[in-house]
């Protein structure tokens, strides 16, 4: 059996946090941390996650608090392999740009079929990951 | 003593004469001095010629009988000569030629004795054993022990194509194909003193070449020393052709079998195709007859809206050419749907609780004008034994009397037709009737009585030309009843009458029958219905509409299940006529969910194209009240919809309040949560707590920054509200108008406008709050 993915999710909407989190329990492939705040986040990245899933606008309900943009770019400045999808439910091309130029790995919007998209997201990170191995192994035998 | 002498000589002669070999002595010059009696006999000469003469003239050979006398003198003896003795008349004799000189007393030599043995017997039966070895077809062949011939039979001659005489002392090896395998085969005799069998082949001169099987086993003389090897190979050539004949007959016959395992598998294989061309072609008559109906009931619907308006008697006769044409049609697509569906095994029954005798005098009121029409009696003779109410299927049981009576009304031109229903056995748990239709019309041939129940009979050619029909009327009770367990019987005199007579086994029930549907009178109280019509062919929406105006109820349409449903959140209604196949969402999930969600105990008919499938069932087991058929009966319709609506009125009194309560407009809907959580309570009850926590300090946090003018502050509230209400299930439209405000508040402008939307989000976000306070409560007390 292989080991799960974890997961980080990170958003101040609880509900939506909320209900991501059961979605991805209920799949029964991953372990799921959540956070309301980046900081939190950026504390626990010690406990290694396979995926971060890191909504936009994280200051919503505090306006002091730290922006999804400037948490992608602290986890980026701490551990670049990370994969970071962003979640915001704005369905702006600005929004989506500015995420790919902080290295994102994907956007989603939040909507009715986030989670979907988020689950294949996910299998495709998995997949290019698994790729990448298999040619990092081949690479160093040639 | 000379007595004794002359008496011993006389002894020895009578032996001499006795002999049956010839016995000669001969002098020394080769002429005869004596001789016995069968020398005589087998030279055909007289004693007295004989002696004196040359005994070597009575020989075939003389000379060689000389040299053998000559060796007779030189050896003292000889033994065992072959020679041939003449006959004077020609006869010959062979004999072995056995000779010793005899000598004086004083040693001096006088002369020969010659015994000579007739072997002509022996040499018959030698001759005879030869005659068998040359009749042999097997080649035979006497071998020295270095190998070379030393006689043969004919049959080696012919084999080999080579003479007696050039075979003898060649070497026997070289006229086989395999000169070292024979030579290997001829040790081995040697060795083993035998060899059976050996497989070899001969080589003729020409080339042919013979099988054959190698026998061979040594031969010895007197003293056990081997002087060759006879060999005797068998030609195997025609055994050899006939195993050859029986491989390929073998052979032949394997092929023979795999074309007739072949051909069993293309006859199977055409049966498929054939049963499938069946199957296909029920199921195309079925498909078409669907496709065909549904226009059809439209045809017929507007045509009997239009026989309502102001016509002149031209437009009315057309149009009820129309319309009876059109009903004639829809009864031949049913008739060929019932039987698509029994052949296909779709065929259900219902078992359900029904009043017979309201069944039967309902469905004979159907007749009445058709009957008065004609002028005929109809006469209804019901058993009042049999008991209230039957558990059986009422549908098929209509169906298969209103065939029969429509028959008799059909077929008959004066007289009576009596239906008589009457119990023929009953015991505790079920009751037995038999039904029977008699009429005095034309009566059936004795010889097609038979033939009336299959498809596309009609006891004459004739018939359907004067009294229509397609023929398929039979043919559907028949398979009505006999599924049911019962039997159907015809007795027919021609010019007289017929009697269609079946039985059906009914199980008894203390249940009460459903109140019988049809012939509820008219109700002039009940006025101002509003019917909602879920139907998604645009002719039948405008039948539907087109009727109700017309019994003036309201009417309002909805085009599938989800659009009847978004309706029943905002109007009111007093019952629902529901297609059953639909688009986005069908007549069973939309009544499932309005009876199961939205609670609603609000009347729904059916409206379904063929009752004969089990769809029956299915309407009553989602919670459907009634069905009715297409294409629409104008009064049936009528008196449905009120009887439906007086009964659940009747019923569900007491619970108005309770409906009242539900009908109040709700705007969160729970699908969403119960889909992504499975229904799973604690689950539910965390996401609503989570909801109801956030959601109130975004709604104050809203307002305040409204208030303040503090537009960013605001943008990034209503942005994080925008996420929940889909959650909830809160309507589009305020997600909308969440989007809207961040837009203007982007924007900054329209102050008016973002005031307006911020009170809705206000109102709705707090009576959500409200409604999810009560589900909490509702799912905490379901699950404790």
């Amino acid at each position: 059996m292989e080991k799960k993915k974890k997961l980080f999710l990170v958003d101040d909407d609880a509900v939506f946090l909320k209900l991501l989190e059961l979605e991805f329990l209920q799949l029964n492939e991953y372990v799921v941390e959540t956070y309301p705040t980046g900081e939190a986040c950026l504390v626990n990245l010690e406990h290694l996650p396979d995926v971060i899933i890191l909504d936009y606008h994280l200051n919503g309900i505090h306006a002091d608090a730290m922006n999804g943009m400037q948490t992608l770019d602290k986890i980026k400045g701490i551990n670049s392999l990370i994969p970071v999808v962003m979640l915001s439910s704005q369905d702006q091309i600005e929004v989506a740009v500015d995420c790919m130029h902080h290295q994102a790995f994907d956007y989603v919007v939040k909507s009715e079929t986030a989670f979907m998209r988020l689950q294949k997201i996910l299998l495709a990170i998995f997949k290019y990951q698994k790729m990448e191995e298999q040619l990092n192994w081949y690479m160093e035998r040639m | 003593m000379e007595m004794i002498n002359r008496q011993e000589g006389q002894y020895a002669r009578s032996l001499i004469e006795a002999s049956r070999d010839p016995l000669v002595t001969i002098s020394t010059e080769g002429k005869i001095t004596d001789m016995n009696e069968a020398l005589a006999s087998i030279t055909g000469m007289t004693r007295l010629q004989l002696t004196g003469t040359d005994f070597f003239d009575y020989f075939t050979e003389p000379q060689k009988a000389r040299e053998v006398y000559q060796e007779v003198f030189a050896k003292g003896s000889v033994a065992d000569s072959p020679l041939t003795l003449r006959h004077c008349n020609g006869k010959l004799t062979d004999v072995l030629f056995n000779g010793s000189v005899y000598k004086d007393d004083k040693g001096n030599v006088r002369g020969v004795v010659i015994v000579a043995r007739d072997v002509t017997a022996q040499k018959l039966i030698s001759k005879y054993s030869l005659s068998l070895i040359e009749a042999s077809l097997d080649p035979l062949v006497t071998i020295s022990p270095e190998g070379k011939i030393t006689d043969m039979n004919q049959a080696t001659v012919n084999i080999t194509g080579i003479t007696r005489e050039k075979l003898t002392g060649t070497d026997f090896f070289d006229y086989f194909t395999e000169p070292q395998k024979a030579r290997e085969v001829y040790q081995e005799v040697f060795a083993k003193g035998s060899v059976a069998d050996s497989p070899l082949t001969l080589r003729h001169k020409e080339g042919k070449l013979t099988d054959v099987r190698f026998n061979g086993s040594v031969y010895r003389d007197d003293d056990g020393n081997v002087l060759g090897v006879v060999i005797v190979a068998r030609d195997v050539t025609e055994q050899k052709k006939i195993a050859t004949e029986l491989l390929e007959a073998k052979v032949f016959a394997e092929l023979a079998t795999e074309i007739a395992e072949e051909a069993k598998s293309k006859a199977e294989n055409a049966t498929r195709i054939a049963e499938d061309a069946v199957k296909a072609k029920q199921q195309f008559l079925s498909n078409m007859s669907h496709e065909i109906r549904t226009p059809m009931n439209a045809i017929i619907g507007f045509t009997k809206v239009v026989l309502k308006t102001e016509l002149s008697p031209k437009q009315q006769e057309y149009l009820s050419a129309i319309k009876i044409s059109g009903d004639a049609l829809i009864v031949l697509i049913n008739d060929i749907l019932d039987l698509a569906k029994v052949d296909s095994g779709k065929m259900s029954f219902m078992q359900a609780p029904f009043k017979m005798s309201l069944s039967i005098s309902a469905m004979l009121h159907l007749f009445e004008t058709k009957i008065q029409e004609k002028n005929l009696e109809l006469i209804t003779k019901y058993d009042q034994r049999i008991p209230d109410v039957l558990v059986g299927d009422p549908v098929r049981l209509h169906q298969i009397i209103l065939n029969l009576v429509s028959n008799a009304v059909k077929f008959t031109n004066r007289g009576t037709i009596t239906v008589s229903v009457n119990l023929i056995e009953e015991d505790e748990e079920t009751a037995t009737v038999e039904f029977a239709v008699k009429d005095t019309g034309i009566g059936i041939a004795e010889n097609k009585l038979e033939k009336i129940f299959e498809n596309f009979q009609q006891a004459s050619s004739g018939t359907s030309r004067l009294y229509g029909g397609t023929g398929l009327g039979l043919a559907i009770v028949k398979q009505l009843v006999e599924p049911q367990g019962g039997s159907i019987h015809v007795e027919s005199k021609m010019d007289e009458g017929t009697t269609f007579s079946f039985k059906l086994k009914f199980l008894k029930t203390k249940a009460h029958a459903d109140i019988d549907e049809v012939g509820v009178e008219l109700d002039e109280e009940v006025k101002s219905i509003n019917v909602l019509v879920v139907e998604d062919i645009a002719l039948n929406q405008l039948l539907m509409k087109t009727l109700l105006d017309d019994f003036g109820f309201g009417c309002e349409l909805a085009e599938n299940g989800k659009i009847a449903i978004d309706k029943l959140a905002t109007g009111d209604y007093d019952v629902i006529l529901m297609d059953l196949q639909m688009p986005e969402m069908n007549g069973f999930e939309a009544t499932e969910y309005i009876r199961n969600t939205l609670k609603l105990q609000i009347p729904i008919i059916a409206l379904t194209a063929d009752v004969t499938t089990v769809d029956l069932a299915k309407c009553k087991a989602v919670g459907m009240n009634d069905y009715i058929a297409k294409p629409v009966d104008e009064r049936l319709l009528y008196s449905k919809i009120i009887a439906t609506i007086k009964k659940t009125a009747f019923a569900k009194g007491p619970k108005e309040t309770v409906i009242n309560v539900v009908k109040k407009e709700r705007c969160i809907n729970l699908k969403y949560l119960q889909d992504r959580t499975k229904s799973n309570p604690v689950l539910m009850l965390e996401m609503i707590s989570l909801y109801l926590k956030q959601t109130p300090p975004l709604i104050t946090e809203m307002k305040r920054s409204f208030l303040k003018k503090d537009w960013e502050s605001m943008h990034s509230v209503v942005h994080k509200m925008i996420p929940s209400f889909s959650i909830v299930g809160i309507d589009k439209n305020f997600e909308n108008m969440a989007k809207e405000i961040q837009a203007y508040v982007g924007a900054q402008q329209k102050a008016n406008e973002i005031s307006n939307l911020v009170a809705q989000l206000d109102q709705v976000c707090t009576q959500a709050c409200l409604e999810l306070e009560e589900e909490s409560l509702l799912i905490k007390n379901n699950y404790a």
